[in-house]
């Protein structure tokens, strides 16, 4: 499996274990024996039909959802329901949502301070500073001062994306972090996310942009009805893959 | 892609035509000057201008009438309500009103303690001075201090009495720790401002070691302000403690000092109450839902005065006999969970117009429970909110005049009195036409600023 990224090989350790995850919602079996690792530094994609439990599998991974079966382990550690595994989920993952969630009160820099002040207890000033020099990375350190309301759909996810980098994750989570935008804004943030992913953070993206995952993406993952058909490098499973159902979603999504 | 490419490639040898925005123009406005304009609102219709000349003549007369009435046919200089219907019956007697104005303002508070009372509303309004200005940061920070310091001042103004007297221990340090903390802010303020950088520093903040700010951790930061408060307020109990206020009964508390103290209780504990109640309300535990929802459900089923009744009746009843309530005390804390019940209605109808995005975003971020209503959610859902609060408010200080009724000298017992007063007999119309118009400005210019406080936060977003 790891055999195609020169990365992964070099750093075997798993980032993220997840064994047969199973989730119901009433009788709706959302989450069907899901099972995957990620590696450390690996660039995940997750794609498939809409309702097929993308965005459930990936809010299991931060207890934003619960599920009633299976195991997450998060580097070597595995989680429970409780105050240590919501802390450790908490240090070492980010989450950009679809609807940005920007804090509407604050402005852009005090967005990405919130956190560092009151959770890292940083004073203000370094605060302020180390939140700019995140905004100026993603292009809108002119912007510090505007409210979420007053910018674009693009520039405001940027600012998603600087919030949750702000708290230094070590694995970011994205779903479908440029399904709500207008397409001329797709690509300032695919750009910023291309630009993280050289950092060696750890991503697992879900996302219909097939073009960034052939890119950027170790491995690709098509989901259906709640399992995982296939998982590979991408020019295996986007060009030739072994499953129709993977065939008959690329058609429609390319 | 394939596809895409080819595309591209057949365009090529056609120029592409390069695209210029045409100039945009003004809109069109339709312009009638004043007459024009009077004719178009007013006299557009047969119907219409005959409703106009209906209402001007029922405006013009009422107007006269009132005007006659109120002033041209007044009487402003009386000794009795007898001299003022000899000089002229037709005429509002403005001479009692006059005579009484004071009665109105302190109720019975002993004449020469009443710049007690003036004294007290000052350092109320100075405490909140600061909060004018945008430039200056943890503004909410001097609100919560007046909050929960200034009612100790206030007591302590107006109420009087020695040291460890009448004046308990707890309160006598509460109050130096106000005085002492409205000075850390006005030092702050005035370090700031020679300091001629922006306003930098207020509130909490350290008053001594500007250089060292930038370098300390908040806990140094926050351990030495809390010396540097003490040692002020330290000063301000040597100040204090060489005075020496007479003791005013809260008996003697009246007239529209009283009024504004409980209407000013109930606005501000108004929020603090509801939000506890609106969360109970949420709360997943079972006891502390059904709790809340209990007060909630039984305080605005029940009319104020009855609320105002149980206080006064009840409460003493439940209470351990060694505890003696006043009857003010009785009523604040029954205005208080009036208040605070419908406030938190208001308040759990913001809440719930905040989306699951908000919650999800701050938890993935690791914010806890508290942080993340008192951080993210609850000012978000008070903004929300505001012209409702606004509303309550507004209601709130109009219903606090019932507390006539259960005896305490406000504003409208005051009035009343009037008319029994030997030298007055029977005058009731004035007062209360003197306090309709007092209440309407008050209202009035309350829910202007709840307009443009609404104007001033949708700029900001
Ligand atoms: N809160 C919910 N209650 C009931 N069913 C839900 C809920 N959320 C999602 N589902 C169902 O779970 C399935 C997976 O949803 P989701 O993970 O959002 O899919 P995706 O993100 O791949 O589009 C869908 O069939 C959806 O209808
Ligand atoms: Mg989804």
């Amino acid at each position: 499996m790891t055999s195609s990224n020169p990365n992964v090989q070099l750093q075997p350790n798993k980032a993220i274990e997840i064994s047969s995850l199973n989730k119901w919602y009433g009788d709706h079996h959302v989450l069907r024996d899901v099972t995957l690792d990620i590696y450390e530094g690996e660039i995940m994609v997750i794609c498939g039909p809409s309702g097929s439990g993308k965005s459930t599998l990936i809010r299991s991974l931060n207890h934003l959802e619960e599920y009633q079966d299976g195991h997450v382990a998060i580097f070597g550690q595995p989680l429970a329901r409780d105050r240590r595994s919501d802390r450790l989920i908490h240090n070492t993952m980010g989450m950009v949502f679809q609807s940005f969630n920007l804090f509407p009160h604050l402005t852009v820099l005090q967005n990405c301070t919130l956190g560092l002040t009151w959770l890292k207890k940083m004073p203000d000033q370094a605060a302020e500073k180390f939140a700019l020099t995140l905004l100026d990375r993603v292009g809108i350190a002119h912007l510090a001062s505007r409210y979420p309301g007053q910018i674009s759909g693009g520039q405001q996810q940027r600012v998603a994306i600087s919030r949750s980098l702000a708290m230094e994750p070590k694995i970011m989570l994205f779903d479908e972090p440029t399904s709500a935008l207008d397409p001329e804004m797709v690509k300032e943030v695919l750009d910023v996310m291309m630009d993280l992913s050289k950092t060696g953070m750890t991503m697992v993206c879900v996302t219909h942009e097939m073009q960034f995952a052939r890119q950027v993406a170790d491995r690709v993952v098509f989901m259906a009805d709640g399992e995982i058909v296939e998982v590979g490098p991408p020019e295996q499973v986007l060009v030739n893959p072994e499953w129709d159902r993977t065939k008959d979603f690329l058609q429609h999504v390319l | 892609m394939e596809k895409i490419h080819s595309d591209t490639e057949r365009d090529d040898y056609k120029p592409l035509k390069k695209f210029v925005a045409s100039p945009a123009r003004p809109p069109k406005r339709e312009t009638h000057g004043v007459i024009g304009t009077i004719r178009k609102r007013f006299f557009n219709s047969i119907g219409n201008s005959l409703l106009t000349c209906i209402a001007l003549a029922v405006l013009f007369y009422l107007g006269k009438w009132i005007v006659n009435w109120a002033v041209i046919d007044a009487v402003f200089v009386a000794d009795t309500r007898r001299q003022c219907f000899d000089t002229s019956p037709d005429g509002a007697c403005w001479a009692g009103v006059i005579s009484w104005f004071n009665g109105l303002i302190y109720g019975r508070f002993p004449v020469q303690e009443q710049w007690r009372v003036n004294l007290g509303v000052v350092i109320g309004i100075v405490w909140l001075l600061p909060l004018l200005s945008k430039r200056i940061p943890l503004r909410g920070a001097i609100l919560l201090s007046w909050v929960a310091l200034f009612p100790f001042v206030g007591a302590y103004l107006f109420l009087g009495g020695r040291f460890g007297q009448e004046l308990g221990l707890f309160h006598g340090i509460m109050t130096c720790a106000a005085f002492g903390y409205l000075l850390l802010i006005y030092l702050n303020l005035i370090k700031a401002l020679i300091g001629s950088k922006t306003i930098a520093v207020a509130g909490l903040h350290l008053l001594f070691v500007p250089f060292l700010e930038k370098r300390l951790s908040r806990r140094v930061v926050a351990i030495s302000s809390m010396l540097v408060w003490g040692g002020l307020s330290a000063i301000a109990a040597l100040f204090l403690s060489s005075f020496d206020l007479p003791l005013v009964p809260i008996e003697r508390w009246g007239g529209l000092f009283l009024t504004f103290i409980i209407a000013g209780f109930s606005i501000t504990m108004a929020i603090p109450v509801g939000v506890i109640l609106a969360l109970g309300r949420r709360s997943k535990l079972r006891v502390i839902h059904w709790l809340s929802l209990g007060v909630i459900e039984i305080v605005r089923s029940v009319p104020l005065i009855t609320v105002l009744f149980m206080a006064v009746t009840l409460l003493p009843i439940f209470m351990p006999s060694d505890v003696e309530f006043n009857k003010l005390s009785q009523v604040l804390v029954a205005v208080c969970i009036f208040a605070g019940a419908y406030m938190a209605e208001n308040i759990r109808g913001g809440l719930q117009a905040i989306p699951k995005g908000q919650f999800e975003a701050a938890t993935t971020l690791g914010f806890g429970y508290w942080q993340t209503m008192f951080l993210i959610v609850l000012p978000q859902a008070l903004r929300m909110m505001i012209p409702n609060i606004m509303t309550s408010f507004i209601s709130l200080l109009k219903d606090t005049t019932l507390v006539s009724i259960i005896g305490l000298f406000d504003i409208m017992l005051m009035a009343r009195n009037i008319a029994n007063d030997k030298d007055w007999v029977g005058m009731h119309t004035e007062p209360l036409v003197l306090i309709a118009i007092l209440f309407f400005v008050l209202c009035f210019s309350m829910s202007q600023y709840s307009l443009n406080l609404e104007k001033r936060i949708k700029v900001d977003r």
